[in-house]
């Protein structure tokens, strides 16, 4: 089976104070550290998992800069047997169909039977790489999955649904599938896996040969800015014992809790 | 100029989110609102008239292939509706939701139009609609313009619309229409699936002490659970708890799991991300532990501790059992 | 010279960082206090590979350097210094083992450490002959074919769960050189006549197992004798070069934890008003800590770099040792200081950043020995 994975690196913003560049429309990442995007983690450990039960290759790819290629060296590690990186600086601050329009140049004429990626990135969150990926190629999609089980020419996945429920779908293959947290446990880099990552091939492309041009990508970023911030916590300060006492108080003020 | 806004429902009830995605089309002012129905043979009557009164138009497709939630057969659907229409929407809207995360980027790719998926706010400006969009985790927020198309499409993030505006009553018309689609869309329905009922009901609590991926570790929990014993309170938790399965399905507070509004919700090392936060903003009284002071989750909270859980928790569990004698 | 690492560094680098971030911290404060390193660790750190780093590939190791050796010892510690310790010291002896070992030592004793099935040791130190490793007094006596070992050694690293020790014995009392009394031999310790007692109540790297051994008539065969007899002082000088590598990776990790302890501290707490990030004697104590541990950070990479060219400039290495460990010791008391009250209080990392710092200036050579090491070769024997 030929299987592909398609990851992102990008800023780990969980502790870092965020920037906005003097255009006011994008982040300024200069001493961000990066990473690859969490759901993509995901991803990526099913496919190394797939592969493994059901046989075949699997082709890391990303879009992005040479920075970027850390994330494609961490799939070859865990994993995959090649990767592909594709770029040009005309995807710097890309909207998501200008991304899917690479995504697809990078697939090529590779016929994927499984192709997979985060069902969205921690950056800008739109959810949308997968299912425009599934619609260039002419292929099925299915998002937000948290199990799944490839059967022959099918897959059966479990999309996830709000308020604890999901829903069981069968899809033919070929097809783009979207993977949520959580689906499994993506494993640590191990020094042989790095060793052996060594030995693999990352291919370079220009993006410069893509069309970006699509009625879809007529999105422009006004502004980037920190949200207005509402009224706030009230914060309490102190030791943990004179915090907690405040707390205590609190919670005898609310009544009928304690 | 039109908004169609897409109905979500489940088990012949619309969702919440569908009564808040008609508000957002009026607010937008551009035209009529036409609410669109797909649903199962038999079940659209019943839908329709839940809209009664809220839009201009119901257009109302029943096909087998929409007896359940099929995002391919959704798309396609829209995407032959609105091709077909007599007068095209201007946008297309829908939730952001897991329905929405699979149909709305695909009728993207099929129509080739501007499309934004979690919105928080749309506004017009001039010919434009634009989007307002939190990105990086929460800490920021973006606007953004879809270009001068035809039409475009929105996917709203639920429970963003604080205000709702009060549609004024209006004479709904349905029109039932059907779409022709293939036989055979390569993605079929196969069962829902319940979580195993566990025998804790978080949604019942009183007291909830929740814990986030700050907890860092399954064993870690017990420090959430003495201060849970200590107050009479019942552990709940965000989702990477659950995706690390450090505590089961059951016990998550969120979009994906349950919805709660205790009288005292304590959430340690929870950093507020808005599948979370939308799912225990209302609680009576919110008290937050996170050692990041710029956590989302200090904004809706009414207490706020930057500080290390690990010595918060433990400090306050002391002074509860000391409280308590 | 580049100054930068290689792209495979940087993976080595992160992936020791993730799975210290993630595995140690939710253990280091119960390792603290119960001292002891949870089984389960060693056991993930061999199956990831970071046991015998350093080991060429055909005793199960990954053939890479001392630099790459560096680099995790650095993230290990940063993380947590007692686990760091913990598992970075399941090599300890392997330098010498590696360097003077024959080839059926090495096969016969390194793999297994690779693959988590064994733990090593080195035992030189006793309760006399601490910084004067001439004045060793245990002693291993040769009868036909086995060495006969009496004695008793002190502070010993991993003693109570070491496989295979080396033990440095006083073999030729009666040599008039003073450097060429002493040999190593490997000691197998489930052999009878071999007994170790944890020490308790270690001011830090808690975690780690010290152990005072005590060996009475102990019997090993002829060959466990690692290299010549007589040449242990000569093996123990070449072994600390190497290991002296380690122990200041050890010293920039412990700083460098304490380094963003400090400064997310400073970022949060605020007093009269502001951050305390926002006070001018707070950013130069910080920019003044961090510049220290650049300046160790370079020293180390440039010796441990040359010793993976084959080039062991012992004065050097002497000088990154020292370096880190004054730089471990400084900056987690100047970040302790930055914690103002909370920092003395056990609830808070730094408290136990500052009691592990201290061993860096002692063990593998005190800061003195290095400054002594340093001074002769400027000076030469004066």
């Amino acid at each position: 089976m030929k299987i592909a994975v398609f990851v992102k690196h990008v800023p780990d913003v969980a502790e870092a104070d965020l920037e906005v560049a003097a255009d006011g429309r994008t982040l300024k990442g200069a001493g961000l550290p990066f990473e690859m995007n969490e759901w993509d983690r995901f991803a990526l450990e099913e496919a190394v998992l797939i592969k493994d039960e059901v046989g075949g290759d699997l082709t890391a790819f990303l879009i992005g800069d040479e920075a970027a290629e850390e994330s494609l060296r961490r799939c070859l590690a865990v994993g995959a047997d090649r990767a592909v990186r594709l770029w040009d600086e005309a995807l710097s601050g890309a909207n998501p169909f200008e991304i899917a329009a690479a995504m697809r140049g990078a697939v090529g004429d590779d016929n994927y039977d499984l192709i997979l990626c985060g069902a969205q990135s921690s950056d800008y969150g739109y959810g949308m790489g997968g299912p425009l990926l599934a619609e260039a190629l002419g292929i099925n999609s299915v998002a937000l999955v948290n199990k799944m089980k490839v059967e022959g020419s099918k897959v059966l996945v479990t999309r996830e649904l709000e308020g604890g429920w999901g829903e069981e779908v069968e899809v033919n293959l070929p097809a783009v599938i979207s993977i949520q947290t959580g689906i499994n446990e993506p494993r640590y880099v191990s020094i042989l896996g790095i060793k052996k990552a060594r030995k693999k091939p990352i291919d370079v492309l220009d993006g410069a040969g893509v069309d970006l041009s699509s009625e879809g990508g007529k999105l422009v970023v006004e502004s980037l800015q920190a949200p207005p911030l509402g009224e706030g916590a009230e914060f309490l300060e102190g030791s943990p014992e004179e915090v907690a006492e405040r707390c205590l108080a609190l919670l005898k003020e609310a009544g009928g809790v304690l | 100029m039109s908004v169609w806004v897409v109905c979500e429902h489940r088990n012949g009830a619309l969702r919440e989110v569908t009564y808040e995605l008609l508000a957002h089309g009026a607010a937008l002012c551009m035209g009529a609102v036409t609410a669109v129905i797909l649903a199962g043979p038999g079940e659209g009557e019943a839908l329709a008239a839940l809209i009664n009164g809220k839009a201009e138009r119901t257009l109302l497709v029943e096909d087998p292939s929409m007896s359940a939630f099929n995002g391919t057969a959704q798309a396609l659907a829209l995407a032959s509706l609105a091709e077909g229409a007599q007068e095209p929407p201007k946008a297309i809207l829908g939730a952001h939701s897991a329905a929405g995360m699979d149909w709305a980027p695909t009728l993207a790719g099929k129509l080739s139009c501007p499309a934004v998926t979690d919105a928080v706010a749309l506004s017009m400006e001039g010919d434009s609609l634009t989007a307002t969009r939190v990105v990086y985790g929460g800490k920021l927020q973006s606007k953004i313009k879809l270009g001068g198309a035809k039409m475009v499409i929105a996917t709203i993030r639920p429970g963003s619309l604080e205000d709702e505006p009060k549609a004024a009553s209006v004479e709904t018309s349905i029109e039932a229409t059907s779409v022709s689609l293939p036989s055979e869309l390569g993605k079929r329905f196969i069962a829902w699936v319940e979580e195993a009922a566990g025998d804790v009901d978080i949604s019942q609590a009183d007291i909830l002490v929740s814990v986030g991926r700050g907890i860092q570790d399954k064993e870690n929990i017990d420090v959430a659970e003495a201060l849970a014993e200590a107050l009479g309170a019942t552990v709940s938790c965000s989702r990477p708890v659950v995706d690390m399965n450090w505590l089961p399905k059951e016990r998550q507070v969120g979009i994906s799991g349950k919805t709660v509004k205790p009288k005292v919700y304590i959430a340690l090392g929870i950093s507020g991300a808005f599948q979370h936060a939308t799912a225990m903003k209302d609680s009576a009284m919110i008290i937050a532990v996170n050692k990041d002071p710029k956590a989302p989750i200090f904004q809706i909270a009414h207490y706020g501790i930057v500080g290390d859980l690990f010595k918060v928790a433990p400090a306050l569990t002391a002074a509860v059992r000391a409280a308590k004698g | 010279m580049s100054f930068n690492l290689t792209s495979e560094q940087i993976d080595i680098q992160k992936a020791a960082r993730e799975f210290a971030r993630g595995e140690f911290t939710k253990w280091a404060r119960e390792a603290d206090e119960k001292e002891y390193c949870p089984e389960v660790l060693y056991k993930q750190a061999a199956e990831l590979g970071f046991q015998g780093i350093f080991f060429p590939e055909e005793y199960g190791g990954a053939g890479l350097g001392y630099l790459e050796f560096c680099l995790v010892i650095e993230e290990f510690w940063r993380v947590d210094p007692g686990i760091g310790q913990s598992l970075g010291s399941v090599v300890f002896g392997s330098d010498l083992l590696l360097t003077f070992g024959s080839e059926e030592q090495k096969k016969k004793y390194l793999p297994p450490i690779t693959e988590g099935e064994a733990i090593m040791a080195a035992a030189i130190t006793e309760a006399d002959a601490g910084s004067d490793v001439t004045a060793v007094a245990t002693r291993a006596v040769l009868d036909g074919d086995e060495w006969v070992i009496n004695g008793t050694k002190m502070f010993i690293t991993n003693g109570n769960l070491a496989d295979y020790i080396i033990l440095y014995c006083l073999t030729d009392p009666d040599n008039p050189s003073r450097h060429q009394r002493h040999s190593c031999i490997m000691v197998e310790t489930d052999r009878p006549g071999f007994s170790a007692n944890k020490i308790h109540g270690k001011m830090g790297i808690r975690a780690s197992d010290t152990a005072e051994l005590s060996l009475t008539d102990l019997r090993v065969p002829k060959e466990n004798l690692i290299g010549e007899r007589g040449e242990g002082f000569a093996q123990f000088m070449a072994f600390f070069n190497r290991t002296r590598l380690h122990i200041a990776a050890q010293g920039i990790g412990v700083a460098q934890g304490a380094l963003d302890m400090a400064t997310r501290h400073v970022k949060n707490r605020v007093q009269f008003g502001r951050p305390l990030a926002a006070l001018q004697a707070v950013q130069f104590k910080i920019a003044e800590m961090a510049t220290k541990v650049e300046a160790s950070r370079s020293l180390l990479y440039r010796a441990a770099s040359l010793a993976d060219q084959g080039i062991f400039d012992h004065k050097l290495i002497a000088m990154a040792k020292w370096t880190a460990g004054e730089t471990g010791v400084r900056v987690t008391d100047e970040a302790l200081q930055l914690h103002g009250g909370y920092g003395y209080l056990a609830e808070y990392d730094i408290e136990r950043f500052y009691r592990d710092a201290k061993i860096v200036e002692l063990y593998e050579g005190t800061k003195e020995v290095e400054k002594q090491v340093i001074a002769r070769v400027i000076l030469g024997k004066a």
